[in-house]
Formats: structure tokens, C-alpha cells, sequence
């Protein structure tokens, strides 16, 4: 069949139609880009002490990320030039010259997108933050899975109505507790599970029985009020079962899926209750950074993050890096006879500062004061590990720090529920990701199938190719706002 | 087609050039983010350095859109087309920015979130 306007403009437009299209396609792309912008600007200007976690200020926290972001910068520029540059190998009727130059912008996507990916990685598995119950704020890594709870289960409740209790994700998969059931549906007591698969088919089994007594018993209750009975007998199924380990067993419990526990029992999100002892809550942190804009000034001194901390030279060092950053802005002002604006004491600039814990002496040692009591409770594993694995920071190796459960508010790795900041970051740029990997596929297929259009009409594949481009720089120029809002101001 | 014995390359060298063009104002977008004497006004990212910032990159986009999409010799429906566009996207924009103007917020910002931390109050 032939489709008209696919190379000669139509007289009425003035266009070929795949030009129109893709201008209307971009029209759209354009507000969907602008509404995530326009939330960027309103996230930003909208950011209030203590509501959120803080904004990451210019670039202290990301440094490392800026060059990353300068280099996929230069990287789909080189991409867009490339991709006028096949444009104009088509036009010259260069096939060779033109395959050259698409395989080119499709290498810059591929490298684009490595970058990004290294840059997640790095984000979501190295970079972490603990916001302290006071607001005061500590970045930096929390060691392999020391966020988990240790604690020794022995038996677990939970509701047959619903999906696999999650605390089953959080059990050692290769010594699996064997279980008895002690409590639960009709004949179900002294069922003994002892793998996972076992207790899986147990649990999907007991669902489904569950559900067919629930709805014989509904049908029973709707015959008895059918028939007038005075007092039917209401709906009573029992939806959940009890199980009890052999032994202690080790759970390891992923904090995102706790609501709560204490001294002897876990409750899961999902309505499952473990009981048991636990072992140790604590959390093991490397701090890299202190940051203190959620704090107010008179109370940054006394904040819970040097009881933590417990190092008296790592809080001097804070206070006189803030001090220092301070008499620059004096200095600033003065020059001009103004006054230091408010906004810039609560930034970034004077209330986020580097700090080192140096790794001589061992934790639980002088200066936690009332974390003593926490001491107790660490098992000899956990103070193992503190005491001997120390992180490599700027001035030599860092001690890690053991946090107690309840003294952190949040905390997390940089991905997008660490703040509004992460969230809008992440929403944006991983966007603007799959249009890159999609941009690229296009361009691909132009060049790997598009030797038979060549031969037959190079003008529509240039077309082609001019559309793909107009694509391709829309996503070069997404980044090009991106990369300064993101990365630098 | 008579463009295909059409000479590009004087077309070439502009693309050339752009490019160049755009690698430059990248350096300038780092440097001003990173190095303090490309930093405008007080130390450390302010109103002034976003407008830089912002300015440096709508050239970029600028520069992109005129040479690279071919806007700068465009037939008019597509200009047309594109100002409604930026009507609507700058439109909204402002929408949800006229929230920021609301007296509630303002006062609720200075009075209550900042409290304590005044002007005088110097950290030593």
C-alpha cells in the first residue's frame, strides 16, 4: 500500500506527516516533562524544617556524581551531534558514513546509560542516612544489613486469610526451623513443617480450606435467618494458626517490614507476630556526615547525635568547620553592609559538615553516657564486628557507630523514600532513562534494518532518521535541564 | 530529489560548531555549580546561580532546538503548535506556583518552623 506524504510535504501543512506526528508527540512530551518539572520547583521552594529529610543542598552530599553527570552530559551531546550528522550522510547518500555515525549515538546511549546505572547503584547500595528522633541527621553507610533485627523466634502467629507471611523471607533458607503447629484449623495441631516448601503448601492448603469453611459456615447463617431461626448462630471460622519451632531459630528481620517489636516479640506489617528474644536492635553506621539543618542552633550543641557519636574532637571539628563557613558569610556581607540572611544560617552550607570518628578505641567505650545500658543487650558478634572492621574514611579508617532502635526516626539508603529530593530524582531521571533506551532502540532499528528503504527510497529514510532525531534531542535537551537542577544548584 | 546534490557541508561545519558550542557551556554549567570564583553572589547555591545556571542551560536548549530540530527554518504550523505547548506546560507551571504566594504558608513558615533561630543569634 501506499501511504502518501511520506516524503513530499502535503500541501496543506507545508510537512511530511511523520514530522507533524512526531511534533505533536514531542507537544506531549513537553507537558509531561513540564508537570514533573513544575513539581520539582514546588518540592523545592516548598522545603520545610523537620518535615522532610533535608534537601540536599547544592552539592556536598553528591559530589562524586556531579562528574558522572557532566560526562553523560557531554556524552548525549556528542550523541545529538551524531545523530545530525547520520541525518546529513543520508542526504550525501553516504550508507557507510551513515551507519558509522547511528552505531556512534547508540554506543552514547549505552554508555549513558551505564553511567546512570553506576550511579544508582551507588545511591541505592552505598549511600545511607539515619535521621535521629531529635532531627539531627548522620550520612553515611550502614554496614551489610546491620539494619535487620537479630533476634531468636520461637513461635509465629499469623492469619491464614492473607499472602505467605513476609517473616518467611527473613528466616535462614538453609536451616529451616522445623515447625510444629500448635494452634490453628480444625486437625491442623501437631503438623509437624519441617522445610519451607512443607510449610508453603501447608499455608496454601489451610487457605484455601479456610475459605470453603467460611463460605459453607455463610451459607449456613443465610439458611438459618431464611428460615427464621431467632437467634442464628453467627459466622465463626478460625483464620489463623500458631507454630512453634523445635529450637530457637534466628530471625533476621528487615526493618521495612516491622511495625514494631520489643524485648520479646516482632510484629510484622503484615499482621504476623513472632515471639521470642531479642538479641540486638541496634544499628551499625559509618558516619561520613553530620547533618544538622533540621536542628535549631541553640539546640545543635546538646543534639543526640553527639551521644552517639560519643567523640568529642569529631564534634569540635563540626563545630568549627560551621563556624569557619559562618565568618565567610560575615565576611561576605559586611563587604556589602548587610546582614547574613536568615535562610543562609538554616542552609546546608553552615549545617552540614564532614566528621570523623577515628577507629582507636573500641565502642561502648568512654563518652555514650546513657547508651551504656544498651551495651548489654549486644551480643559478642555484634561488638565483634564494630570493634574490628573499621571503614575507610578521609583521614584513616572511621569507627562504626552502634545506634539504638529507638533513637532513629528513619532511615535508609538515598533511593526515592529518603526525601522529596530523592523522589523527584529518581522519578525524573529514570523517565528520562527509558527515553534514552527507547530513542536508542528506534535509532537502532533505522540502522540495522534500513538498508532496503535505503535502496528503494533513501529520502524517506532520512525522514526517517530526521524524526528520530527530533526525538532523540528532545531527550538531549531534557537532560540539559536536568543535569544543572539535579546535580549543581 | 534535488537535495540529494544539495552541498552539506557547510551544513556540517554549523553542527560542528553547536556541538563545540554546547561542550563549552557544560564546562561553564560544572564550573559554576563547583568552583567558588564562578560562584555568584554569597557562597554556596543561591537565587543568582540559578538564574545563571537556568540561563546557561535554556542556551544550550536554545542552540539545540534552532539548529539541531531545524526550528530555526520551521513551517508555521509547527510553531504554532509549539506555542500552545509552552502556553500550557508555563501555564500550569505557574498554577501550581501561585500556591507558594499563599499568606497561610508564609506565615506558618516564618512564625512557627524557624522559631528561635533569629539574626542575632550568631553561632560562635
Amino acid at each position: 500500500m501506499e501511504i502518501p506524504y511520506e516524503v513530499t510535504p502535503r500541501r496543506d501543512t507545508g510537512l511530511y506527516n511523520a514530522k507533524l506526528g512526531v511534533w505533536l508527540f514531542l507537544a506531549s512530551e513537553v507537558m509531561l516533562f513540564g508537570g514533573l518539572f513544575s513539581a520539582y520547583v514546588f518540592l523545592r521552594l516548598g522545603v520545610q524544617d523537620g518535615v522532610d529529610n533535608p534537601w540536599p543542598w547544592g552539592v556536598s552530599v553528591h559530589k562524586s556524581f556531579v562528574w558522572l553527570g557532566a560526562i553523560n552530559t557531554v556524552v548525549l551531546i556528542a550523541s545529538s551531534v551524531g545523530v545530525v550528522f547520520a541525518w546529513v550522510s543520508l542526504k550525501e547518500r553516504n550508507w557507510r558514513r551513515y551507519q558509522i555515525w547511528m552505531y556512534f549515538v547508540v554506543a552514547c546511549a549505552v554508555v549513558f546509560m551505564c553511567l546512570k546505572m553506576v550511579e544508582y547503584n551507588s545511591k541505592l547500595n552505598h549511600h545511607h542516612g539515619i535521621k535521629l528522633i531529635d532531627n539531627s541527621v548522620m550520612e553515611g553507610v550502614i554496614l551489610d544489613q546491620t539494619d535487620e533485627l537479630r533476634f531468636n523466634g520461637e513461635t509465629i502467629t499469623f492469619g491464614l486469610q492473607g499472602a505467605l507471611p513476609a517473616v518467611l523471607r527473613d528466616l535462614d533458607s538453609k536451616e529451616f526451623p522445623a515447625f510444629t503447629v500448635t494452634d490453628g484449623p480444625e486437625g491442623s495441631a501437631g503438623t509437624e513443617l519441617k522445610t519451607a516448601s512443607a510449610f508453603k503448601s501447608w499455608f496454601h492448603d489451610s487457605r484455601r480450606d479456610f475459605f470453603k469453611a467460611l463460605a459453607t459456615d455463610r451459607k449456613r447463617y443465610r439458611a438459618e435467618i431464611a428460615s427464621g431461626v431467632a437467634n442464628p448462630k453467627p459466622v465463626a471460622v478460625k483464620g489463623n494458626a500458631t507454630v512453634t519451632a523445635a529450637a530457637p531459630f534466628a530471625l533476621h528481620g528487615s526493618p521495612r517490614k516491622i511495625v514494631g517489636h520489643n524485648e520479646t516479640t516482632v510484629n510484622y506489617r503484615d499482621g504476623v507476630k513472632v515471639e521470642g528474644t531479642l538479641i540486638s536492635d541496634d544499628v551499625i553506621f559509618e558516619v561520613h556526615e553530620v547533618d544538622m539543618q533540621l536542628v535549631l542552633p541553640q539546640q545543635q550543641r546538646e543534639s543526640l547525635v553527639w551521644d552517639v557519636i560519643g567523640d568529642d574532637a569529631a564534634k569540635q571539628s563540626f563545630f568549627t568547620q560551621q563556624s569557619q563557613k559562618y565568618q565567610e558569610l560575615v565576611s561576605y556581607y559586611d563587604k556589602r553592609g548587610e546582614v547574613v540572611p536568615e535562610k543562609m544560617l538554616r542552609g546546608r552550607l553552615l549545617n552540614v559538615h564532614y566528621v570523623h570518628v577515628p577507629a582507636e578505641g573500641h565502642e561502648g567505650g568512654e563518652g555514650h553516657g546513657e547508651k551504656d545500658k544498651h551495651a548489654s543487650v549486644h551480643t559478642s558478634e555484634t561488638a565483634l564486628t564494630a570493634g574490628s572492621v573499621g571503614g575507610e574514611g578521609k583521614h584513616g579508617p572511621s569507627r562504626l557507630l552502634v545506634i539504638p532502635r529507638e533513637q532513629v526516626k528513619f532511615m535508609g539508603n538515598h533511593g526515592p523514600r529518603y526525601g522529596n529530593y530523592y523522589a523527584i530524582y529518581f522519578t525524573m531521571t529514570a523517565l528520562h532513562g527509558i527515553h534514552v533506551v527507547g530513542g536508542a532502540l528506534v535509532l537502532l532499528f533505522f540502522v540495522v534494518f534500513g538498508k532496503k528503504l535505503y535502496l528503494k527510497n533513501p529520502e524517506h529514510l532520512a525522514n526517517r532518521v530526521e524524526v528520530g532525531g527530533l526525538f532523540w534531542h528532545f531527550v538531549d535537551l531534557i537532560w540539559i535541564f536536568l543535569f544543572p537542577i539535579m546535580y549543581l544548584l | 530529489m534535488s537535495e540529494a546534490t544539495h552541498d552539506y557541508s557547510k551544513t556540517k561545519k554549523t553542527y560542528a560548531k553547536v556541538g563545540i558550542a554546547l561542550g563549552v557551556c557544560t564546562c561553564i554549567t560544572v564550573a559554576l555549580g563547583l568552583y567558588p570564583p564562578f560562584d555568584v553572589g554569597p557562597p554556596g547555591p543561591t537565587p543568582g546561580d540559578f538564574v545563571i545556571g537556568l540561563a546557561v542551560a535554556t542556551t544550550k536548549a536554545s542552540l539545540v532546538a534552532l539548529i539541531f530540530m531545524h526550528l530555526n527554518h520551521e513551517r508555521g504550523l509547527i510553531y504554532k503548535l509549539l506555542l500552545f505547548t509552552c502556553v500550557f506546560a508555563l501555564g500550569l507551571m505557574a498554577l501550581t506556583l501561585f500556591s507558594d504566594l499563599d499568606g497561610i504558608v508564609e506565615q506558618y513558615d516564618t512564625n512557627k518552623t524557624t522559631g528561635g533561630w533569629m539574626l542575632n543569634e550568631r553561632p560562635e
